[in-house]
């Protein structure tokens, strides 16, 4: 198939996902990722630790783990997507990083996102395509940090790069 | 709607989305990263035009009260906590949502960052367990609290409630805005193109090689 041959134009990518993100919102709420991820963390903690986790708040009052929480699947979706969009593309191998400095960046880099999303309520989908579209103020807010923070993160990667 | 209806709902919506930023290789890190670092747009300008199609989709909807719209208050945390993001993301070389889609690539570098993502969501959760802020949405009131650094809660429905002007004409007015950032960032590319300057790299194969190979040109 054409479609899985040669790279899409991610003006023509977005825009279908923005049209189906309209859809979204009407039936369940507009796309958002850290909301997912963290309810994840939360089901992975209680398979480890079991009802221990009830000793902390927030896994009682914010987040109770559960499977019925929408948000997991559109992440389920996109890995399983992306999956099959790779192989149908033969762009699926495994991609390991070669240099230490990759992994401690990658390592890093995660850490704060999480931390990140966690602080702010609200992840980088949840910015763009959700608060700032319906002109929650928030969204205003989260997205000049995020430029200010892609700004040091930029500084910080080109100095790592040149060195 | 039922509990199974939404998750298959939100399943199908997400699979559709891996397909297609799987094969644009959309990536919001890069989106933010290559417009700073490269002058290289090619993301942002996709970004942009999704903002412009959500403005007017949303508003359009909120204006006759229809949808699901985020109900977070406003808050110093935001800013913060995202600004953190940001760092991260740009030192990951993957978003949210490209860790995902890289990590159905085949990407061990994108599957680790997802991994201590979670890591660094349950540590927060370990902080936020000792001093309950920010306020969760479930404890959100909708009122300034400015000791919790909140400012209340503000979007386009309450634009329309306070000035009994339809959402979707607010919508309008950040869509042209968001329009004109657009027109500005294809007049600067045709500028840069005129100098013989086009460094758009066009494929994120890996976690970080858009990057490299931008730096390499």
């Amino acid at each position: 198939m054409e479609f899985f041959r040669k790279t899409l134009d991610p003006v023509i990518a977005l825009s279908a996902i923005a049209v189906l993100d309209v859809f979204l919102f009407l039936i369940v709420g507009a796309w958002t990722v850290g909301g997912g991820e963290t309810m994840m963390t939360g089901l992975a903690v209680k398979a480890v630790i079991g009802d221990e986790i009830n000793r902390l708040p927030f896994w009682n009052l914010v987040f109770p783990p559960t499977f019925g929480y929408w948000k997991i699947y559109i992440s389920f979706g996109m890995l399983f997507g992306a999956f099959v969009s790779a192989v149908i593309a033969k762009e699926f191998y495994l991609r390991i990083p070669k240099r230490l400095s990759e992994w401690v960046l990658i390592t890093i880099g995660g850490l704060l996102m999480g931390v990140g999303i966690r602080l702010a309520f609200v992840c980088n989908v949840s910015t763009f395509f959700g608060l700032t579209p319906q002109m929650n103020l928030g969204g205003y807010l989260a997205i000049s940090g995020i430029i200010a923070g892609a700004w040091v993160g930029s500084l910080v990667y080109k100095k790592i790069l040149e060195a | 709607m039922s509990v199974l209806g939404e998750c298959l709902a939100a399943f199908v919506f997400g699979s559709i989305v891996g397909v297609l930023v799987q094969r644009s290789r959309f990536c919001n890190a890069a989106a933010l990263r290559d417009a700073i670092l490269f002058k290289s747009y090619r993301n942002t300008k996709a970004l942009l035009v999704a903002m412009i199609i959500l403005t007017i989709g949303f508003t359009a909807f909120m204006s006759i009260g229809e949808g699901h719209a985020m109900h977070f208050d406003v808050g110093l945390n935001q800013m913060v906590g995202l600004f953190i993001f940001g760092i991260g993301m740009v030192l990951a070389g993957a978003c949210t949502v490209s860790t995902w889609v890289k990590t159905g690539e085949g990407n061990v570098g994108a599957a680790w960052a997802l991994l201590f993502t979670f890591i660094g969501m349950f540590l927060f959760s370990l902080v936020w367990s000792t001093n309950y802020w920010p306020p969760a949405p479930a404890s959100m009131t909708g009122e300034p609290n400015l000791e919790a650094l909140q400012f209340g809660f503000a979007n386009a429905s309450t634009l329309q409630e306070k000035f009994k002007i339809p959402a979707v004409f607010f919508g309008m007015i950040q869509a042209v805005v968001l329009y004109a950032i657009y027109r500005a960032i294809r007049r600067r590319e045709r500028a840069h193109l005129g100098e013989g300057v086009s460094r758009a790299p066009q494929s994120d194969q890996t976690i970080h090689n858009t990057a490299k190979e931008a730096a390499a040109e």
